[in-house]
C-alpha cells in the first residue's frame, strides 16, 4: 500500500508546497510513490489518516503548538520543509525586536487580538525526523528526501558549508567579487545556487552543525564589513540557532 | 623542439576544435580569473593565465560520477565507457602535469581506478610554460615550475610564436595532422626557451626558510606539538576548500541515487574532503577524526609524510591554489612549514632530509566497482539489534575469504557499507554476516527477507595469518560485536582443531539478551578442548545471567595460559581496545602476539577513498586485522 502523506503549512509563504505543486511531470511519478491525503494548497479533500507529514512555516504562537502536536501524533513520520519550518527561518528576525512592537506594526489597533512569541522552528516544539533546507527549499532535495523516506534511508543532507558546492561548481568566490557570503558556515546540499548565478549565499539553509562563527565574522570584517553589518548578515537566517547556540 | 606562428597555432587549435571525434577544452577567463573549459572558439584561449579555479584533474576524476547503475530486477551494472571522446585539454601548467603524474602513481597503487585511467589514457595534453604567476604559488619551490615530460606536447611562449616541445607520439601526431607552417626550432629560439624557464623558476614570491627535503621529517616532530596544530587552525572553517581545489587530492565520497520509480538508479562518486566535519564519522555516531585541529594536521600529514612514505614524493606541487582559496588565510603551506620549521629550531633538535624510501609500486588488476549480486538465503534474528544474513552468490561463485576479511553490502537504492564475514571459509557454498541495525545500509539490509537481492563485492582487506598462526594458543577475546569478524577465525580453528594449541574464548557484552550466537556459545562452554568465559556489564533484574559480571577485561585475570606461546586475538568497539591491551601486557602477552582488527568508515575498500586511513595506514588495504606491534606507534590507532 503506499503511504500517505499530508501536508501543513503554519508561519510562512507557502512557497515550499508551491515548489512541489511545481514538480511538473515528476509530480506524477511521486503520485505513482504515494497518496497525497491532505494538500490544502492544490485540493479540497482533508484527511487524518496519514503516514508522512510534511510541514511548512515557523511556529510563531502558542496555539500553533496545539496544531503541530496532533499532527506529530496522527505521523509516523514529520518532515520540516522549508527553512521556517526547519530552522525558523527569516520569521526569526521578529525575535530580534520588543514582541509588542511587531504586532502593533502589523495590527495597528488589532494588536491585542493577535497573539505571537518567538518565532521558532518546529522541531522546538515537536521531534522531527528529516528536514529540507531551502528558502525555497528545491525540488531536486525535496524528491532526495522523499525518496529515502520511502527506502527506509537517513536523506543525505550535508554537513559541510556551501564552499563545498561552490568550489565543485568552480565558482569565483563571492569575498573575491567584492561581495560578502555566509556560505562558509552555512550547510550545503543546495549545489550552491544562489552564488552559481553571480550573487551570494545568505544562509537560508542555516548553520552546519559545528560552525566557526567567530572565524567567519573575522572574515567578513577583514573583507570590509562593518561589525554590525557582520552581526546582522548572521540575524537574517540564523536567528533561532544563534539564540539555541 | 618545433615552432610554431601564434596565428598558426590559432588555426592549429580551430581546426581540433571543428573534429567532432575530439572533445577540446583550454583555459578561458572566468569573471577576473581563469578555468578549464569547453573551447568553442580558440580565441578563447588564455594561455597566459596564472592559475585556474579548479585543476584539470576534473576530467579525469570528475566531482560526480557514476561509477555503477542498477535496476532492482537485473542487479548492477560498471558505467559504460565506449563513448569516450579523446580530450584534448590546452594550457596546462607545469604544476599540474606534476600533479597529474601524482594521480596516476595514486590511482594505479595496488589496484587500478579503471574510471580515472579511461580517461585519463584517452586525453592528450598541451602544456604550457607560466608566463604569469599568481602571488600565492610557489612551484618554482617544489621543482615543479617546470618539466620536461608528462605532456604531448609543451609550448612556451616566445612573443609572435611559440615553441612546442614535443612530449609523445600521440603530440607529434596531433601537430602532424591539425598543424601547419610547424618548423624545427632555431638555436635562437631554443636559447629563447630556456631563458624563459630561467626566469619562470625565479618568479614566486613565495618563499620557504629551510630546505624542503625536510618536510616530512619536520612534520614528524610536530604531530604532538603541543598547541601548533590548535593555533594554526583556530580559524579553519571545515570549509573544504583547500582539499577541493587541490590538484593531488582524491578522497572521494559514493552514494547512491535512485530514481523515482525506486528500482532503478546510479552509484555516484563525488569529491570528498578530509578537512570536512564528517569525513571519518561512522554509522554508529563515532567521529575518529572530530576536530578542526587534527582534520588540519592530517592534510599535511598526507601530502607531505605518509604519501612521501608510500610514493616517494611530497604530494603538493605548488600550484598555491589552498592558499588563495581559504578565506581566513590560514591554509598557505609556504606559511605553515616556515612556522613549523621555526617551532622545530624552538624545539632544539636537528633534523636530517629523510632517505628517500623504498617504492615498490605494484598494480594486480582494475578496482571492480560493480557488485556481484548475492542472495539472502536465511535470516536469523539473533538480538534486538543483530541478525546473522547467510548469503549466496548468484554466479555461483564462493567468496574465498581469509577470516577476518569483510565485504561491501549494497541494499538497493540505499548504499554501501563494510561488513565482516562471520563465517569461516570451512562453510562452504554460503557465508554468514552477522550485522547490527545502525546505519542505513545495515537497516535496509533487516527490512529485507529470504530470497530478496543484495549486492557484495569483495572480500577486501587484510586478515587473520591462519598459517602462521597453526602451532599456536590462541586466547580470543571479543566484546559485543566484536565476536562477529572474530567468529570467522574461530570457528575456522574449531574446524582445523588438531592444528591450533590450547584455546580459549572470553566473551563479553552489556547485558544477557545482547548475547550473540547463544547456542554456539553453549556448545562451544561444553567442549574439553576450549576452555570458554563470558561476562556481561550489567544484569537488569528481568534478565537471568548465571556467570561473571563486569567488563570484558575482567575475564582476563581468571585464564591460565603461556604468554610465549599465547597469540591474543581481540575484536571490540574501539574503546575496548586500550583497556584490553594493557591488561594482556599485565599478564605478560609480547606486542607482537596481539592481533587486533579495526572499524573505521569504508567507501571504497581498495585504499583510495581515504576515509579508512589512521595516519599512513589504510584499514580496509593494509588491515582491518593488524598486529598491535605495527600499531602501536600509530597514534590515530587506537
Amino acid at each position: 500500500m503506499k503511504p500517505k502523506v499530508a501536508f501543513f503549512d503554519f508561519a510562512g509563504c507557502e512557497g515550499d508546497e508551491l515548489q512541489i505543486a511545481n514538480l511538473e511531470e515528476e509530480l506524477l511519478d511521486l503520485l505513482g510513490q504515494v497518496d497525497v491525503v491532505n494538500f490544502r494548497e492544490v485540493m479540497k479533500e482533508r484527511s487524518d489518516n496519514y503516514d508522512i507529514a510534511f510541514v511548512e512555516g515557523s511556529c510563531t504562537r502558542l496555539h500553533d503548538e496545539e496544531r503541530l502536536k496532533e499532527i506529530r501524533k496522527n505521523a509516523k513520520y514529520v518532515v520540516a520543509i522549508g527553512s521556517c519550518a526547519a530552522i525558523g527561518g527569516i520569521n526569526s528576525l521578529k525575535n530580534y525586536q520588543d514582541l509588542d512592537d511587531v504586532r502593533r506594526t502589523v495590527y495597528g489597533d488589532k494588536a491585542k487580538l493577535f497573539d505571537t512569541y518567538a518565532a521558532r522552528p518546529i522541531d522546538a516544539v515537536i521531534p522531527v525526523d528529516a528536514y529540507v533546507y531551502g528558502c525555497p527549499m528545491t525540488r531536486e532535495e525535496f524528491l532526495q528526501v522523499v525518496k529515502s523516506l520511502l527506502l527506509g534511508k537517513k536523506p543525505d543532507i550535508p554537513n559541510y558549508p556551501v564552499c563545498v558546492e561552490c568550489k565543485k561548481n568552480e565558482n569565483v568566490c563571492a569575498f573575491e567579487r567584492g561581495q560578502f557570503c555566509v556560505g562558509p558556515v552555512t550547510r550545503a546540499g543546495c549545489n550552491s545556487c544562489c552564488v552559481n548565478e553571480g550573487t551570494i549565499c545568505w544562509g537560508c539553509r542555516g548553520m552546519v552543525d559545528n560552525p566557526n562563527e567567530n572565524s567567519e565574522k573575522e572574515v567578513l570584517i577583514k573583507y570590509g564589513l562593518t561589525v554590525d553589518d557582520a552581526i546582522n548578515k548572521f540575524k537574517l537566517y540564523f536567528g533561532w540557532q544563534e539564540r539555541k547556540r | 623542439m618545433r615552432v610554431i606562428s601564434k596565428e598558426d597555432f590559432g588555426k592549429f587549435v580551430s581546426s581540433l576544435i571543428q573534429d567532432d571525434s575530439l572533445n577540446v577544452v583550454g583555459v578561458k577567463s572566468k569573471g577576473n580569473k581563469f578555468a578549464f573549459g569547453q573551447l568553442n572558439d580558440a580565441s578563447d584561449l588564455r594561455l597566459d593565465y596564472d592559475v585556474t579555479l579548479l585543476p584539470p584533474k576534473k576530467y579525469f576524476f570528475p566531482q560526480r560520477e557514476t561509477l555503477v547503475t542498477y535496476d532492482v530486477a537485473n542487479g548492477f551494472f560498471a558505467k559504460d565507457p565506449a563513448h569516450l571522446k579523446p580530450t584534448v585539454i590546452i594550457g596546462v601548467h607545469p604544476y599540474d602535469i606534476v600533479a597529474l603524474l601524482h594521480m596516476d602513481e595514486i590511482f594505479r597503487e595496488t589496484k587500478s581506478d579503471p574510471y580515472y585511467f579511461e580517461k585519463r589514457k584517452s586525453s592528450i595534453i598541451i602544456g604550457v610554460n607560466i608566463q604569469n604567476m599568481s602571488k600565492w604559488c610557489f612551484a618554482p619551490q617544489m621543482g615543479c615550475a617546470t618539466i620536461e615530460y608528462g605532456y604531448d606536447l609543451m609550448l612556451t611562449d616566445l612573443g609572435n610564436r611559440y615553441a612546442v616541445n614535443i612530449g609523445s607520439q600521440k603530440g607529434q601526431a596531433l601537430l602532424d595532422k591539425y598543424a601547419k607552417n610547424v618548423t624545427d626550432a632555431l638555436a635562437r629560439d631554443i636559447q629563447l626557451v630556456g631563458q624563459k624557464k630561467q626566469e619562470i623558476v625565479n618568479m614566486s614570491q613565495q618563499k620557504f626558510n629551510f630546505p624542503i627535503e625536510l618536510i616530512p621529517e619536520m612534520l614528524n616532530k610536530t604531530y604532538e606539538q603541543s598547541g601548533f596544530w590548535e593555533k594554526h587552525s583556530e580559524k579553519c572553517l571545515a570549509c573544504g576548500s583547500c582539499v577541493l581545489v587541490c590538484p593531488t587530492c582524491y578522497c572521494f565520497d559514493v552514494k547512491d541515487s535512485p530514481d523515482l520509480s525506486l528500482k532503478e538508479g546510479e552509484r555516484i562518486r563525488t569529491w570528498d574532503g578530509c578537512l570536512l566535519e564528517d569525513f571519518a564519522k561512522i554509522a554508529s555516531g563515532e567521529n575518529f577524526r572530530p576536530t578542526r585541529p587534527t582534520r588540519y594536521r592530517h592534510r599535511y600529514f598526507k601530502k607531505g609524510k605518509y604519501l612521501f612514505d608510500r610514493f616517494g614524493f611530497v604530494s603538493c606541487v605548488g600550484c598555491g591554489r589552498c592558499s588563495s582559496n581559504c578565506l581566513p588565510d590560514i591554509a598557505n603551506p609556504v606559511n605553515l612549514f616556515n612556522d613549523m620549521n621555526q617551532e622545530v629550531l624552538n624545539m632544539g633538535v636537528e633534523i636530517d632530509a629523510p632517505a628517500q624510501p623504498e617504492v615498490n609500486l605494484k598494480t594486480e588488476g582494475d578496482i571492480n566497482y560493480t557488485p556481484k549480486l548475492a542472495t539472502i538465503v536465511k535470516k536469523t534474528p539473533m538480538t534486538i539489534k543483530e541478525t546473522l544474513f547467510e548469503i549466496k552468490l548468484d554466479d555461483g561463485s564462493i567468496l574465498n575469504q581469509v577470516p577476518g576479511q569483510f565485504v561491501q553490502v549494497s541494499v538497493f537504492g540505499v548504499g554501501e557499507a563494510p561488513i565482516s564475514v562471520s563465517s569461516s571459509p570451512t562453510q562452504k557454498g554460503t557465508f554468514q554476516l552477522c550485522v547490527r541495525k545502525i546505519g542505513s545500509v545495515t537497516t535496509g539490509l533487516h527490512a529485507l527477507n529470504v530470497g530478496d537481492k543484495i549486492g557484495i563485492r569483495g572480500p577486501f582487506g587484510h586478515g587473520f595469518d591462519t598459517e602462521f598462526l597453526k602451532g599456536k594458543d590462541l586466547l580470543f577475546v571479543a566484546a559485543g560485536l566484536g565476536i562477529a569478524p572474530l567468529r570467522s577465525l574461530l570457528n575456522y580453528v574449531l574446524d582445523n582443531r588438531a592444528d591450533y594449541g590450547q584455546v580459549i574464548v572470553l566473551y563479553g557484552c552489556k547485558e544477557p539478551r545482547e548475547l550473540l550466537f547463544g547456542d554456539e556459545m553453549v556448545a562451544l562452554e561444553k567442549r574439553d578442548d576450549v576452555e570458554y568465559k563470558s561476562t556481561v556489564d550489567w544484569c537488569p533484574e528481568n534478565e537471568v545471567w548465571g556467570g561473571n559480571i563486569g567488563v570484558i577485561t575482567t575475564l582476563i585475570p581468571q585464564v591460565n595460559f603461556d604468554p610465549e606461546n599465547t597469540y591474543a586475538v581481540v575484536v571490540g568497539p574501539p574503546i575496548v581496545y586500550k583497556f584490553v591491551v594493557s591488561d594482556l601486557k599485565k599478564r605478560n602477552v609480547p606486542d607482537d602476539h596481539i592481533i587486533l582488527s579495526l572499524e573505521r568508515r569504508m567507501k571504497c575498500g581498495v585504499g583510495k577513498c581515504g576515509h579508512c586511513q589512521i595516519n599512513q595506514i589504510y584499514v580496509c588495504k593494509d588491515g582491518p586485522v593488524f598486529n598491535y606491534a605495527k600499531i602501536k606507534g600509530v597514534p590515530e590507532a587506537l
